[in-house]
């Protein structure tokens, strides 16, 4: 592999505990976020040296009827820099980063605070009806909730691969749970640090037939916030940034129904392609990806867009490497010679899955385990390029980041 | 949902409207002005699906729906494929109520589907109502698949005399069984399914008139629905029924067609069909047909003897002068001030007077405007092959006509309250129906209809040659009681499905 030129890095990460969070206000709980990154950067960071953030954020205008998030967070941060605020559904934390690395590669920024959050909780009563939001006004109206939908994808999928599968296919959709549980028993922050059996999972309530409750990732409160610097001053600031060596972004029609297949996801699979092509890589060169596993359907389809496996065949190699798997810390997905670990710390189906958080903590994860920092949780292999994918409502959007410890 | 919002996604939803390049043929759902492989330059025009027919790409069980569709508990969503024009869109399964258990929906995958129009939810008791044709009923269930093809009318078609060019029934699917032998000869009735109201039974009936009757609907001037359970106090379902249907030449987004909702308790309906015929004699008129609808989801306290009586459903009558099939003869109406059943403004159950609605009421004024009819016309009970009488149940309108001088074997045909219940406004015109549906050409049939308040209208049909042509178009009232689809309930469903 070449030595590749880094558009970013990261120097400091922080987050709070995901979950049922009702003392805290959201500005509250991104504030929180924000000054542990700032406090763990290593050599030190001040508020003033932070030119820029970058939020990302669904639904605090509806959840907490807040707008104008830049004004909240200057007075919680005291600081008048230039804010923003991206909205982009369960893909707004993602899209905050692509958009902080732009401000980088402009070279306006040198130092940036990166932030996500969401508190659904707080409207826990109405959060399925918001979430719709993200969805077409005729998916709204023919009935859908995100389950649904995601459900009508993950049936159409089982039809068209997993049918003559005796079940497999249909337990492979549960391993998906099994595993992310599994790999979030020792994430200190996770909002549900229990394992789930295969049973369990199949026997969970029904959400959405094909979907049960514990195929899907829960409604929680959160925040992250990363530190994000230009590749030159990182080292001012830490001995081991972690560098963010591709950063792309694609968008597909809001709806489902649109879209030219039902088992896969177009964006991601156009993301991935110009990420892996600005970076020269190939999946084989990834060891860690963190996947916008909100229903365990869209982690397989990552498996099949992003390259990983070919179409049709991601839900055998989930069940083949489950079935094989021998040791007792994170379960690797084994694909000919490719090993890939996915969602070390739970993913969104375990660790949580705060709307607007989620896209930043996937990086977070990453920056932890490239910087050998995840404690208990660590990854029991050598790690030194992880991916990071984060998706907008059911395919709207996806977002990708590469991340390098070592260039 | 602001009113601006509602009206724009009316003329998408009500009609599935899409947008296709003419040069590439890709359709684009919601329409959009330009084709994205063609670019700016594409011209583009607008097609519909409301005719079509369509297949499950696939679909799951929604358990835990939003707010709006609580009503609902749980039901399938999918995602229909028009194949003709290659168009996906989400669609809500309606009647069908999945078990409690999980449902293999693969197995759904593939299944045609037919648009209907159904309410999808509605802003509480007070706000908007808000329908769409996006509901879709599998096509080998209860409601089967037509094609709508409207026939270029010739000059050689035209009557010398008005009457009805076509019909339409909509019986809904789901029934409740009367104990025993039944309730006044009701043994089974009709009732909606929680997304229906007496506008999607206009709307349904009126699509199955059109279709019967194949003529094009820009040339239906006007529309009248008869009812007493219109879902709006203000705001006609004439109105939707229009839009849907298309009825009245097209103009920007409306149409040339008029039409009101009109109120005279179980004879709204057909006290318009001489309006109808009259209007479509009259040159000044300027139309070729005018569709008359009774539509009821007939109301009832629980525990009131009507509430073992009443239907849901309707009927609907499209008149002109040109392929008629059956004529208009003659026109005898019956009014007096008796009050033997009313509601109040704001109420939400009708109340009667017990015995008095027999007699003095439904008797009088029935066996008076029949007997007047035969007069005008100089028959007899021997000169007519069929009665058709409102059914309030099923001894009223049979023992009525006994008294009018006419046998078992004229009665029994129209008598399709024993298995569908009181259609109220609907009532008499799904009797005739069932009567036309069986009818040959030179029968004659008595039709009396009954509005509580209270009054009559008779009227004499002589069917004519043309109905032979157009029976291949119609689903019979009989085919609709028997279907073998039809699904029962118990009463706890009854009620709330029925009080929306």
């Amino acid at each position: 592999m070449k030595k590749l030129k880094p558009l970013a890095a990261i120097v400091g990460a922080g987050r709070t505990k995901f979950g049922e969070l009702w003392y805290q206000n959201p500005e509250a709980l991104l504030t929180e976020a924000g000054l542990k990154a700032m406090e763990s950067v290593e050599y030190g960071l001040r508020r003033k040296d932070i030119q820029a953030c970058y939020f990302g954020s669904f639904l605090y205008q509806v959840t907490n009827k807040l707008a104008l998030i830049p004004g909240y967070m200057s007075r919680e941060l005291g600081m008048n820099i230039p804010m923003s605020n991206t909205e982009a559904a369960c893909g707004s934390g993602g899209s905050a980063l692509y958009n902080a690395c732009l401000g980088i590669r402009s070279g306006e920024y040198d130092v940036t605070l990166v932030g996500g959050f969401e508190k659904m909780t707080d409207r826990a009563g109405k959060i399925i009806d918001d979430l719709m939001f993200a969805g077409d006004p005729h998916e709204f109206d023919a009935g859908y909730t995100f389950a649904g939908l995601y459900a009508s994808m993950m049936a159409r999928y089982i039809h068209d691969y997993g049918d003559s599968s005796d079940g497999r296919c249909r337990e492979a959709l549960a391993l998906v749970a099994c595993k992310n549980h599994h790999h979030a028993v020792g994430n200190e922050y996770a909002q549900f640090r229990r394992e789930f059996t295969v049973e369990e999972v199949l026997n969970s309530p029904l959400v959405a037939d094909p979907i049960r409750m514990l195929h899907c990732s829960p409604v929680s409160d959160g925040a992250v916030a990363l530190v994000v610097v230009s590749p030159e001053v990182a080292k001012e600031y830490t001995d081991t940034p972690i560098y963010i060596v591709g950063s792309q972004q694609a968008t597909d029609d809001v709806s489902i129904c649109s879209r030219e297949s039902l088992t896969g996801i177009k964006a991601t699979r156009l993301a991935m392609e110009k990420v892996l092509k600005e970076t020269s890589m190939t999946m084989r060169d990834i060891h860690l990806a963190e996947v916008h596993d909100c229903f365990t359907i869209e982690e397989i389809f990552f498996l099949e867009d992003s390259g990983f496996c070919e179409r049709g065949e991601g839900w055998k190699t989930v069940y083949d490497s489950y079935e094989s798997f021998k040791g007792s810390k994170h379960i690797p997905y084994v694909n000919g010679n490719s090993e890939l670990v996915v969602n070390a710390g739970g993913g969104l189906k375990a660790d949580g899955h705060p709307v607007g958080a989620t896209g930043v903590r996937q990086v977070y994860e990453c920056f932890k385990q490239l910087r050998n920092e995840a404690g208990g949780n660590q990854v029991d292999k050598e790690l030194n390029v992880a991916l990071c994918h984060n998706i907008g409502g059911t395919g709207g959007i996806a977002t990708v980041h590469i991340l390098m410890r070592e260039l | 949902m602001s009113e601006p919002i509602t009206r724009r996604k009316i003329l998408v939803d009500y009609r599935i409207r899409a947008a296709k390049c003419e040069n590439c043929g890709r359709v684009y759902f919601p329409p959009k002005s330009f084709c994205d492989i063609e670019g700016r330059g594409s011209r583009m025009r607008e097609v519909d699906h409301f005719y079509e027919k369509g297949t499950l790409l696939s679909c799951n069980v929604i358990r835990g729906p939003t707010k709006k569709f609580d009503y609902l508990k749980s039901f399938l969503s999918g995602i229909i494929h028009f194949q003709g024009d290659n168009l996906k869109v989400p669609g809500r399964i309606t009647d069908y109520v999945p078990p409690p258990e999980e449902v293999d929906v693969t197995e759904f995958i593939d299944r045609g589907v037919v648009p209907r129009f159904r309410k999808t939810f509605t802003d509480g008791t007070s706000g908007l109502i808000y329908y769409s044709s996006m509901n879709f009923s599998f096509e080998d269930d209860y409601y089967p698949f037509q094609q709508y093809l409207p026939i270029k009318p010739s000059v050689n078609e035209k009557s010398s005399k008005p009457g009805i060019v076509g019909y339409g029934v909509y019986l809904p699917k789901f029934r409740i069984k009367n104990e025993g032998h039944g309730v006044l000869g009701v043994v089974e009735r009709t009732l909606p399914f929680a997304d229906e109201d007496t506008t999607t039974f206009a709307v349904e009936a009126g699509k199955r008139a059109l279709i019967h009757s194949a003529i094009d609907s820009r040339y239906v001037k006007k529309c009248f629905v008869g009812s007493e359970s219109a879902p709006y106090a203000v705001n006609p379902s004439m109105s939707t029924v229009s839009q849907v249907l298309e009825l009245g030449e097209p103009y920007e987004d409306g149409f040339f067609s008029g039409g009101i909702d009109s109120q005279f308790a179980c004879k709204a309906a057909t006290d318009l069909f001489i309006d109808a015929a009259a209007l479509v004699a009259y040159s000044t008129f300027g139309g070729e047909y005018v569709m008359v609808i009774g539509a009821d989801n007939s109301q009832a306290a629980a525990g009131d003897p009507l509430d073992y009586t009443v239907g849901a459903g309707a009927a609907a009558f499209i008149f002109g002068k040109r392929n008629v099939i059956a004529t208009l003869d003659c026109y005898v109406p019956y009014t007096s001030d008796t009050p033997d059943f009313y509601r109040r403004e704001g109420e939400e159950y009708p109340k009667h007077g017990g015995r008095f609605t027999g007699i003095p009421a439904y008797f009088k004024h029935v066996g008076t405007a029949m007997k007047a009819a035969m007069k005008a016309c100089n028959l007899t009970p021997k000169d007519i092959q069929y009665v058709a009488n409102h059914s309030p149940n099923g001894k009223f309108p049979y023992q009525a006509a006994i008294e009018a001088g006419f046998d078992k074997e004229q009665i029994e045909p129209g008598l399709v309250v024993k298995y569908i219940g009181n259609l109220y406004s609907g009532s008499c015109p799904t009797a005739l129906a069932a009567v036309l549906d069986i009818a040959k050409p030179g029968d004659k049939i008595l039709m009396t209809s009954y509005g509580s308040g209270a009054g009559s209208d008779a009227y004499i049909f002589t069917v004519t040659d043309a109905i032979e042509q157009k029976r291949e178009r119609s689903i019979t009232v009989k085919e609709q009681i028997e279907n073998p689809h039809r699904q029962y309930v118990d009463y706890s469903t009854y009620r709330r499905w029925k009080e929306g």
